[in-house]
């Protein structure tokens, strides 16, 4: 069933593919269209994914175990001591040690991981109204034909590669 | 049915936990939608397909940085994306190849746009989309990221402000 995940999320990138499409979905550009001209169209769609989302965990929380680490202040320490007894290290899980995903996701240092919050949130929200939308217009835009969005992308792909050959392991070095 | 968008950050919302709920897209928790993270995941298993010293450790096991929801297989919502926004335009006769005009928009820029939104995006750990999501699933640092990208979008606009004017 590894193929499962696959599948369902490209599915779910040809209905998100088609609604941004149309919807002219931006969820930096919310933040920007409001500060700028106070034109709220965008940004309702920034609150009603975070309200629709929060209700679906919060109802779901009851139907399915892939939830069961739900509110993740309170429940996510489970994970982290779980983990930590597997690769030996004796902490106390805070309750702001973020969702796993950050370069230093098992460090148990919670001011890391807000420096690393602090850093890379700022840099998101610059570099992007720079680029005039967040990742996921840039990608809607080069499907519609925008040279500078397909650019866009070339460059998102070598990021990534970039981060993890000599990023990742720096930051580990100073903040893990 | 004009499809606003409050309409589809509704349904995205609600999709984003289906997917974690029932589909399991998990490990990591919160990973339902988020771009800057399966763009990582499909790039880093190609290249470590393509080159294997990219990814590999010890014992030969390909060890491919990323969700570990995506180690045997990437997830692809990416390719989904940009198929479905390519019909929509299609569809709607809006698809036509431009280039922006502002000279910070061009595709050089943008070029370096792309790569350094990207490194600020792994730093975080998620695109605006799953720091969104990770906000909605209760993690009190991705609200301090969503603050963050407020702060970066103000700052921004005053940047394109003061290049506008000029």
């Amino acid at each position: 069933m590894s193929l499962l995940p696959p599948i369902v999320t490209i599915i779910l990138g040809l209905l998100m593919g088609y609604l941004g499409q149309r919807a002219r979905m931006c969820f930096v550009g919310g933040m920007r269209d409001w500060y700028l001209v106070r034109d709220t169209y965008l940004v309702k769609g920034l609150f009603a994914f975070l309200v629709f989302s929060f209700v679906g965990f919060a109802i779901f929380y009851f139907l399915s175990p892939a939830i069961k680490t739900f509110p993740w202040f309170l429940n996510g320490s489970a994970v982290f001591d779980q983990k930590w007894t597997s690769i030996g290290i004796s902490a106390i899980p805070s309750n702001l040690l973020p969702v796993p995903g950050d370069p230093i996701t098992w460090s148990p240092k919670a001011a890391s991981h807000i420096i690393l919050a602090i850093i890379g949130g700022f840099g998101l929200g610059f570099c992007s109204t720079m680029a005039g939308g967040c990742p996921f217009r840039q990608h809607i835009m080069a499907a519609e034909g925008s040279r500078s969005a397909i650019t866009y992308l070339v460059g998102f792909a070598i990021g990534a590669i970039i981060f993890h050959r000599f990023l990742a392991p720096l930051i580990k070095i100073i903040l893990g | 049915m004009r499809i606003t968008a409050l309409i589809a950050g509704s349904i995205f919302g609600l999709m984003a936990a289906l997917a974690q709920a029932f589909f399991r897209i998990i490990p990591p928790p919160a990973y339902g939608i988020c771009i800057a993270c399966h763009m990582r995941d499909m790039v880093n298993w190609i290249a470590a397909h393509i080159y294997p010293i990219y990814g590999l450790t010890g014992g030969g096991a390909l060890k491919i940085p990323g969700g570990p929801v995506s180690y045997k297989f990437p997830l692809l919502t990416i390719v989904g994306i940009l198929i479905g926004a390519f019909i929509a335009s299609r569809i709607h006769k809006e698809f036509s190849w431009k280039t922006m005009r502002v000279s910070w928009q061009r595709p050089v820029p943008e070029f370096f746009w792309g790569l350094f939104v990207m490194i600020s995006a792994l730093i975080f750990g998620g695109c605006p989309i799953r720091t969104a999501l990770k906000t909605a699933y209760l993690d009190i640092t991705a609200l301090i990221g969503l603050v963050m990208i407020f702060i970066g979008v103000i700052i921004g606009c005053e940047v394109i402000k003061k290049k506008v004017r000029r």
